[in-house]
């Protein structure tokens, strides 16, 4: 990159975050690299500016790698992270209108990082970078002192389980059962002691049986570790593993920060992909339009942005529905289509043409930029029209009977369908909610897991995979309690054999 | 400045991606015996790159389930029941890359899981070939229809060179001068050295103009030695059991084992031939197609086919020249074990590097002890043969010639078998 591309590209960087205030965003002093595009690559596989070494990392560099390299000349990636001073990268190979678009594109990502209020929450977790870049040398130290083998294990398992935590994503479970215990009981008296002096009008004091009950509680609840049930799985082993070493310990810690720190963005996904978007498009059109860059740039433009939200036939582009998504709530707000009297309204065409000059679509979309995460938007913006609009279908793999391949085919495009899936995916994440029950079954340390059953079973093949790596960390039996063809069932794993108890 | 170009290059991200492929080939290491009874890859062309796709690891987690590969969300124009097009895209779900293992890769991959050395060619039988002869360099001697003239004129012209420079430091004179004199005498530097003596001496050429000055030991000829290649080249006499009692499933396995068999003597030899004999009660030449699609009804004689293979060995494939490996597969009927017999001491007297039978015997699960009947059983008795059970395979070799005899009752012990046939000894002439 030469000077003087280098000079104008400092010159818009300036603008854009004038007009990005002039549009009512949030920003801040953000850091921009401009770097080679192997730099962005290993920024996207990493989540850090600089992590520790792990295959998955490679795993994900090489897909990107790929990707990359099939896409050409450039590629719309940007990497920004959500620090005290946000960092973000710019590909040097791009084109010029490219890189500007990139730099609207994170201004997008900024505002939102400050204006969201679980994604905010993240920010404090701004540490975690710097976290992240120590532990890079200090696992090395330790591969080169306890074998490269046993740190990947202990990474491998600790990844395993690293997304398993509380659904309140910044709930801090106490792990230690002592302290855990003692908040417990004196709740529980609390309760039980102002209710035994004196009843209220809205509560009618315990009976005896209530009564007994608390007091039996009470009592086994001085046997019972953790004394209430833990989801941060990986925070009680570290804490309570009898076999793990200092050095693991630390391994784990970090592994399990990061994901503390991640899972947040995950549950906004396409509402800040969306926005960013969103944003964007509206700082790029008055760039063109304030003749800041001229018809060359507005093609390169056009291309790129159009290839990063078009339709996807197997896969929900966050970008396009994302996009799609402020600009339906921005126009329906504008025009008006909300309210008890459109909703009242049973003439579909009055519907149609519904405009009151309410103007309020601005308003909304920031304010579902600040206060919704994905669930919350599927379940209240992705209305029948909008899925018929975005054209989403659930495909399925089938077996044409001719040839024997594997095709793809629209199996369902039923808007509320759709809409149960997508709110069902995005609810958790992919994840099941699996607690810590028992950290001393049969008296003898072992680690009882119980699922929160939900309606879907587990993949036996990860699960088994899941229980080895948890057996690794515990090194003592480990159980599992879930649900099969609606029956109980307990999975355990003892350090060879996987055992399935059904209850009969 | 908030926009700066830093200074950095990392390799993080190449050597954990190594990391990550080094993993995927131990996984594909665990899985070798059932990747290797893969049917797409030996129905797949021969010397075509044959792909295997392998899936990028995943770190496993407590997951739901069913809602496995293939199923996801998709956006455009569609109804329940269009097909939207093969294999979903890799734009930017990552379950879906794979990696593409080549078919050499995972050869590779294979003799490295048998504890097989990369092969050396000189471990190998070589054949010696002449080829006439060929020019190998240049000597100062030779019969005058070798010389080399370009290189001679060479040598000639820094004689001249030669001559000329110290015809100019003997006697002081101009390079013009001492040209003259060279080019009247011929090239003798001692007349041309008496003329410029001679005050008498008239220089009448114009320019100095270099010409070659030969002495014998400026003539240049053609180094000429025999041609001679060491080659290895193999021939597998590929011989199958097509009557009624060979069916499907049979037939695959003999196709498999002989796929791999090919596969590896390919990467052994520079040159493999392959010959198919199919028989039943008669045995003939045939190509590689019919060879798998031939299915017969009747009996059984084997010794047709060997006596077949004799014939080839004799006449196309003699042992001075080629390294000849013969495979017979059936499922061990025949109704002339003593013809067979002699067949077989006929090929072992012409020194074959290796006779394989392999009989096909699909069963559920592997059975330890031999067929009782057959032509395993026929050796057995006629032979001194020697019976070796492993794990997973049972075979018998023979004491006195190359021989191997293994029984394949599952896909699985395609790979045991290949081990066994791959062992150094039995493929290397001592």
């Amino acid at each position: 990159m030469d000077k003087l591309e280098l000079e104008r590209l400092i010159f818009l960087e300036k603008r854009i975050k004038e007009i990005a205030e002039e549009f009512g965003l949030l920003t801040t002093d953000i850091d921009f690299e401009i770097v080679p595009a192997q730099r962005v690559l290993e920024g996207m596989a990493y989540n850090f500016p600089k992590n520790f070494s792990h295959w998955s990392f490679g795993r994900d560099y090489d897909m990107h790698r790929t990707i990359f390299e099939h896409t050409g000349q450039g590629i719309p990636y940007e990497q920004v992270w959500n620090f005290e001073r946000p960092k973000a990268l710019v590909v040097e190979t791009n084109p010029f209108a490219l890189k500007v678009l990139v730099i609207a594109h994170v201004f997008g990502h900024v505002d939102y990082f400050l204006r969201n209020n679980l994604v905010q929450h993240g920010r404090s977790f701004a540490d975690i970078a710097q976290e992240a870049r120590d532990a890079t040398d200090r696992f090395k130290k330790y591969e080169e002192k306890y074998g490269a083998d046993e740190v990947e294990k202990t990474i491998d398992a600790g990844m395993s389980i690293q997304w398993q935590q509380h659904l309140d994503p910044f709930l801090e479970e106490e792990l230690d059962n002592e302290l855990a215990r003692e908040r417990l009981i004196e709740i529980t008296r609390a309760k039980l002691e102002r209710n035994s002096d004196f009843g209220s009008e809205f509560q009618s004091p315990l009976t005896k049986e209530e009564k007994d009950q608390i007091e039996k509680y009470l009592r086994h609840l001085s046997q019972l570790a953790p004394p209430r049930p833990i989801y941060d799985i990986l925070g009680y082993i570290i804490k309570h593993s009898l076999s793990l070493k200092p050095w693991q310990k630390d391994v784990l810690g970090v592994v399990r920060n990061q994901a503390r720190a991640l899972s947040p963005m995950g549950r906004t996904k396409m509402a800040d992909e969306g926005w960013a978007t969103y944003w964007h498009l509206q700082i790029m059109r008055k760039l063109f339009e304030e003749k800041l860059l001229d018809g060359n740039d507005h093609g390169v433009f056009n291309d790129f942005h159009s290839a990063v939200t078009r339709e996807s036939r197997t896969d929900f582009n966050w970008y396009r529905v994302g996009l799609a998504l402020f600009e339906d709530i921005k126009e329906r707000w504008d025009r008006g289509c909300f309210g008890r009297d459109f909703e009242l309204c049973e003439d579909p065409v009055k519907k149609a043409y519904w405009d009151n000059g309410a103007m309020k679509g601005k308003e909304k979309i920031f304010q579902v930029a600040s206060f919704y995460s994905d669930r919350m938007i599927i379940e209240e913006f992705f209305t029948d029209e909008f899925i018929r609009k975005m054209r989403l279908y659930l495909y399925q793999a089938e077996e044409d009977p001719s040839t024997g391949d594997t095709i793809y085919g629209i199996a369902e495009s039923r808007p509320e369908v759709i809409r149960m899936l997508l709110k069902h995916a995005f609810t958790l994440y992919g994840m099941m909610p699996i607690k810590v029950q028992n950290s001393n079954h049969n008296g003898q340390q072992q680690l009882y897991l119980k699922h929160d059953f939900s309606g879907l079973e587990m993949d036996p093949q990860y699960r088994e995979g899941t229980m080895r790596n948890i057996f690794y960390l515990w090194n003592r039996k480990v159980y599992l309690e879930s649900i099969e063809d609606s029956k109980q069932i307990l999975y355990s794993f003892d350090g060879h054999k996987h055992k399935t108890e059904k209850d009969k | 400045m908030p926009i700066t170009i830093p200074d950095m290059v990392s390799e993080q991200g190449k050597a954990d991606a190594k990391r990550h492929r080094d993993k995927q080939k131990e996984v594909i290491k665990n899985n070798l015996p059932h990747i290797i009874a893969n049917e797409n890859i030996i129905t797949g062309k021969r010397n075509k790159i044959i792909k295997i796709p392998v899936k990028s690891l995943q770190i496993p987690r407590f997951r739901p389930g069913q809602t496995g590969d293939g199923v996801g969300i998709g956006q455009g124009e569609g109804e329940p029941g269009d097909v939207i097009g093969g294999r979903p895209g890799s734009e930017h779900g990552q379950d879906i890359i794979e990696t593409e293992v080549e078919l050499e890769e995972l050869i590779d991959l294979m003799l490295e899981d048998l504890g097989l050395p990369k092969l050396e060619e000189k471990q190998l039988k070589t054949i010696l070939l002449e080829l006439g002869y060929k020019i190998t360099g240049i000597v100062k001697s030779g019969p005058w229809t070798f010389l080399n003239s370009r290189a001679t004129v060479r040598e000639g012209l820094k004689r001249f060179w030669n001559f000329l420079n110290s015809l100019i430091q003997e006697t002081g004179l101009s390079e013009l001068n001492c040209f003259d004199a060279l080019k009247k005498s011929q090239g003798d530097l001692g007349d041309a050295l008496a003329m410029l003596r001679n005050p008498d001496f008239q220089v009448t050429a114009e320019r100095v103009e270099p010409f070659p000055v030969f002495t014998k030991d400026d003539l240049r000829f053609e180094k000429v030695d025999p041609n001679i290649s060491y080659q290895s080249q193999a021939v597998i006499i590929a011989m199958m059991d097509v009557s009624g009692s060979m069916y499907d499933q049979k037939k695959y396995l003999a196709r498999s084992m002989l796929f791999w068999l090919v596969t590896f003597l390919q990467r052994i030899y520079e040159h493999v031939e392959i010959r198919f004999i199919i028989h039943h009660t008669q045995a003939k030449i045939v190509d590689e197609d019919t060879f798998f699609k031939t299915q017969e009804s009747g009996g059984t004689y084997c010794y047709t086919a060997y006596e077949l293979a004799n014939g080839l060995v004799e006449e196309e494939y003699p042992t001075s020249q080629y390294n000849v490996y013969v495979w017979h597969f059936s499922d061990g009927e025949d109704f002339d074990h003593d013809r067979t017999m002699g067949e077989i001491k006929k090929l072992f007297a012409k020194k074959i590097n290796m006779l394989g039978y392999g009989e096909i015997e699909p069963s559920e699960k592997y059975n330890k002890n031999l067929p009782d009947s057959g032509l395993m059983s026929a050796i057995k008795s006629e032979f001194s043969t020697q019976q070796v059970s492993t794990p997973e395979i049972t075979m018998i070799t023979l004491k006195t010639d190359p021989f191997l005899g293994v029984v394949i009752q599952t896909k699985e012990q395609l790979l045991p078998a290949l081990k066994e046939f791959l062992r150094k000894e039995r493929w290397t002439n001592g």
